[in-house]
C-alpha cells in the first residue's frame, strides 16, 4: 500500500512536469472534440508519427489529455449552437441549448466544464482505487444484460415524448428503424439500404449527427437575426466573470449529482463496446427519473446538463480499466492507445501493474492531472466562448453548414456521407418545423443497431427462446431497476399531486 | 371543413410528413427482408410493427381533429414565400451545390464560394466586401489548420494541390 502510494506520488509529480505538453493538448482536444467528424481517435491517428516519436511517458500524457479534453470539447457546440461534437454529447443540448438561447450560455459552459472536470477527476480516482473489481464488470455483462442497459438509454425517448407521446414515439421508433439499415449481424443480409453499398455497414453516426443537429439547425436559425432572444442580447452585451462564477456555484451546489452520474459513466465505460453516448443518455434519463423537478428538464435545467456531461467524462477513465488490466480496448481511442503502447514494448494485463507500475498508474494520473489543468485553463474561456451566440446567423449558419458537412466526409472519406448528412438535414428540418424531436430520432439511430446486435446474439444463443432475456440474475436485477426507474417518476408525480390536493 | 372555435387550427399536412415518411420507409424496409433469414427480420418487424401502430394512432387522432373542425389539411408555414425571402431556399440550393462541387474544386475554394454566396443571399447583398474578406479568411484558416497543419483527409482540389507544390518547393 505504502509502495503504491509512493509510486502514485512520484508519477503525479512527473505528470505535472509535462504541463507544457498537457496545456496545448487540452486546447487541441477542445477543437477536435467540438467539430463533428473529428474525434480524439481520428486526431491521434493523424498525429501517430508524432506520438510514436515521443518518449512513452510523453506519448501517453498526450493521448490521454487529448482523449479527455476532446470529450469535454464536444459539449461546447452542443450548448452554444445545438450541435453535439460527438454522439457522446448528444444529450447535452437538451438542456444546454435552451440555457444558451436564454442568454445563460456562459453559465451553461461553466457548469459543463466543472461537471466534466470533476466527474472525470472523481471517476479516475475511483477507477484507480477499485480497478480489480471494475475490471470484472465486463465479464458479467453479456448480451442479455447489455439489452437492459440499452433500454435504460432508449427509455429517454419516452421522457422526450412526454409533451406529445405519439409524436415522440414516432420520432424514436423512426430512429430505431433507420438504425436497422445495413446488414444483419448474423447472416449479413442487407436490409433497407436502397441499394447503396455505403449503407451495408449501417448508417454512419457522424452524417446522422451532422444532418439532424447541425444542418437542420442552420436552416432554422436563419429565421432570426441572432440565436439568442432580445432579453438575452441585453445580458450578453455586458458579459462578466459573475456569470462564470454563477455557473461554477450552480455546478458545485449539485456535487452529489456530479458524483452519481459520473459513476454511471464509469461503470458503462468499463464495459467494452459500450460508450459515451449510451452513458450520457442513461445518466440523463436516470437524473430526470429521480429528480424532484422532472418537468424542468428540456427547458434549461442545470441538472439536465450536469448528468450527460459528468457521465461522458466518467466514461474516459472507465475505458482505461479493461485496457490496462485485461488488454481489452473499450473503444476506438483505447484501441489506438494499445497500438502505441505495444510499439513501445508495453505488455498489458494484470502483470502491467507489477512489471511497469509507473506506466499503468501513469495513465490514470495523466488523466487526473489533465482534468485538474482543464478546470483552471478552460473555465476562464467560458466568458469568451459564449460570445458565439451573439454572432449574427447570416454568418453563423453558412459556417456551421460548411465545417460540419465536410466533417461528415472525414471519418470514411465517402462523398456519399456528405449527401447522407444533407438528407438527414432535410429530415431534421422537417421534424423541427412540425414538432418532432430530432434528439429522439438520434437516440434511435445510435442505440438501435447496438440493441439489435445484443438482441440477436441473445436469441441466437438460446435458439430463438425469448425467455433468455430473463435468464440471468444480474439481468433480472437490471430489469427490475429499469421498471423502477420508469415507474418511479409516475409514482412521485402522483404522490406530489395528491399532496398538493391535500394542502389545498 | 372549417375550424369552429377561436383556437388557431392545426396544419395537419405538415405534421403528417414525418409519419408518412416513416410508414413508407417501414414498408420498404419490410419488402427488403421478406425472404431473409429470421435473424434479419425479427427486430425490424418488432420495431416496424410498433412504428406502424403508433403512426396509425396518430392518423386516427388527426382524422378526429379534422372531423371536429379543429384542423386543416394545409402545410401552414412549413413551405411559404417566406422561405424565399428569408434566403432559406437559396441557402438550401447553395448547400446542395457545395456538396456536389467540393469533390471537384476541393475544400478551400468550394468553402470560400459557398460562404460568400450563402452569406450574400442571407444578407440580401449587403456588405459584399466584408463578406468576401471574411469568407476568404475563414476558408484559408480551415485550409491552414485542417489540411496544411494536420493533413486531414479533406477533399483536395486545384488550390490544395497548388499550395502543396508551392510549400514543398520552399
Amino acid at each position: 500500500m505504502g509502495e503504491t502510494a509512493g509510486i502514485l506520488a512520484e508519477v503525479f509529480f512527473e505528470t505535472i512536469g509535462y504541463w507544457w505538453l498537457i496545456i496545448p493538448t487540452i486546447f487541441l482536444g477542445l477543437i477536435v472534440g467540438a467539430i463533428p467528424g473529428f474525434s480524439a481517435a481520428n486526431t491521434i491517428i493523424i498525429l501517430m508519427p508524432l506520438t510514436l516519436s515521443m518518449s512513452l511517458e510523453a506519448g501517453l500524457v498526450f493521448m490521454v489529455s487529448l482523449y479527455s479534453s476532446a470529450r469535454m470539447g464536444a459539449g461546447i457546440p452542443a450548448i452554444l449552437v445545438n450541435i453535439p461534437g460527438t454522439a457522446g454529447a448528444a444529450a447535452t443540448p437538451l438542456d444546454g441549448y435552451p440555457m444558451a438561447k436564454a442568454g445563460r450560455g456562459q453559465q451553461a459552459l461553466a457548469i459543463t466544464f466543472v461537471a466534466s472536470s470533476l466527474g472525470g477527476l472523481l471517476t479516475t480516482v475511483i477507477a484507480l482505487a477499485t480497478m480489480p473489481i471494475l475490471a470484472r464488470v465486463g465479464f458479467y455483462m453479456h448480451s442479455v444484460e447489455m439489452i437492459v442497459v440499452m433500454l435504460f438509454g432508449i427509455s429517454l425517448i419516452a421522457s422526450i415524448a412526454a409533451q406529445d407521446m405519439l409524436k415522440g414515439l414516432i420520432a424514436g421508433f423512426l430512429g430505431l428503424m433507420i438504425g436497422s439499415i445495413g446488414t444483419d449481424v448474423v447472416y449479413a443480409t442487407p436490409r433497407g439500404t436502397f441499394g447503396f453499398l455505403e449503407l451495408y455497414d449501417g448508417v454512419p453516426l457522424i452524417p446522422a449527427l451532422v444532418g439532424l443537429f447541425a444542418v437542420s439547425e442552420a436552416f432554422v436559425i436563419i429565421e432570426k437575426k441572432l440565436i439568442i432572444s432580445k432579453e438575452a442580447q441585453a445580458a450578453m452585451a455586458t458579459p462578466s466573470w459573475h456569470a462564470t462564477f454563477e455557473g461554477v456555484r450552480i455546478a458545485l451546489s449539485r456535487w452529489w449529482h456530479i458524483v452519481w452520474t459520473s459513476i454511471i459513466g464509469l461503470v458503462i465505460g468499463v464495459i467494452p463496446g459500450a460508450g459515451a453516448s449510451i452513458a450520457s443518455f442513461v445518466a440523463y434519463q436516470q437524473s430526470r427519473s429521480f429528480s424532484k423537478t422532472p418537468e424542468l428538464y428540456g427547458t434549461g435545467h442545470p441538472e439536465g446538463l450536469i448528468a450527460p456531461e459528468s457521465a461522458n467524462n466518467g466514461v474516459t477513465s472507465g475505458t482505461l480499466v479493461p485496457l490496462l488490466v485485461l488488454g481489452i480496448p473499450g473503444g476506438a481511442t483505447a484501441a489506438i492507445m494499445l497500438v502505441v503502447m505495444q510499439f513501445h514494448g508495453v505488455s498489458f494485463g494484470p502483470s502491467l501493474f507489477e512489471d511497469q507500475p509507473k506506466i499503468g498508474y501513469g495513465m490514470f494520473m495523466a488523466m487526473a492531472v489533465s482534468y485538474l489543468f482543464m478546470m483552471f485553463t478552460i473555465l476562464p474561456l467560458s466568458r469568451y466562448m459564449s460570445r458565439v451566440t451573439a454572432v449574427p446567423t447570416i454568418y453563423l449558419a453558412p459556417m456551421i453548414i460548411s465545417f460540419t458537412l465536410v466533417g461528415a466526409f472525414v471519418p470514411r472519406e465517402y462523398m456519399f456521407d456528405m449527401y447522407l448528412a444533407l438528407a438527414f438535414g432535410v429530415l431534421g428540418y422537417l421534424a423541427r418545423r412540425t414538432g418532432y424531436h430530432v434528439a429522439a430520432i438520434l437516440i434511435g439511430v445510435i442505440l438501435g443497431p447496438l440493441l439489435e446486435k445484443y438482441f440477436l446474439w441473445s436469441l441466437k444463443k438460446s435458439d430463438g427462446d425469448i425467455m433468455v432475456l430473463f435468464s440471468s440474475n444480474l439481468g433480472n436485477i437490471l430489469w427490475v431497476g429499469l421498471v423502477l426507474s420508469l415507474a418511479l417518476p409516475i409514482i412521485l408525480k402522483w404522490r406530489r399531486s395528491r399532496a398538493n390536493l391535500v394542502t389545498q | 371543413m372549417r375550424p369552429t372555435n377561436n383556437q388557431p387550427p392545426r396544419m395537419l399536412a405538415g405534421e403528417l410528413l414525418i409519419p408518412a415518411l416513416a410508414v413508407a420507409f417501414t414498408l420498404y424496409f419490410f419488402s427488403t427482408i421478406w425472404n431473409s433469414p429470421w435473424t434479419a427480420k425479427v427486430s425490424a418487424f418488432l420495431v416496424g410493427g410498433v412504428l406502424l401502430t403508433v403512426c396509425t394512432l396518430l392518423f386516427l387522432r388527426f382524422a378526429f381533429l379534422y372531423k371536429k373542425g379543429r384542423a386543416l389539411l394545409s402545410f401552414g408555414e412549413l413551405f411559404s414565400r417566406e422561405d424565399i425571402s428569408s434566403g432559406r431556399v437559396g441557402l438550401i440550393i447553395s448547400t446542395v451545390a457545395y456538396t456536389a462541387l467540393i469533390d471537384r474544386l476541393g475544400f478551400t475554394l468550394t468553402t470560400f464560394l459557398f460562404l460568400a454566396i450563402s452569406m450574400l443571399i442571407l444578407s440580401k447583398g449587403r456588405r459584399p466586401a466584408l463578406i468576401g474578406v471574411s469568407s476568404a479568411i475563414i476558408s484559408l484558416c480551415g485550409w491552414a489548420v485542417f489540411i496544411w497543419a494536420f493533413d486531414t483527409r479533406f477533399p483536395r482540389g486545384w488550390f490544395e494541390v497548388t499550395m502543396k507544390a508551392v510549400l514543398s518547393n520552399g
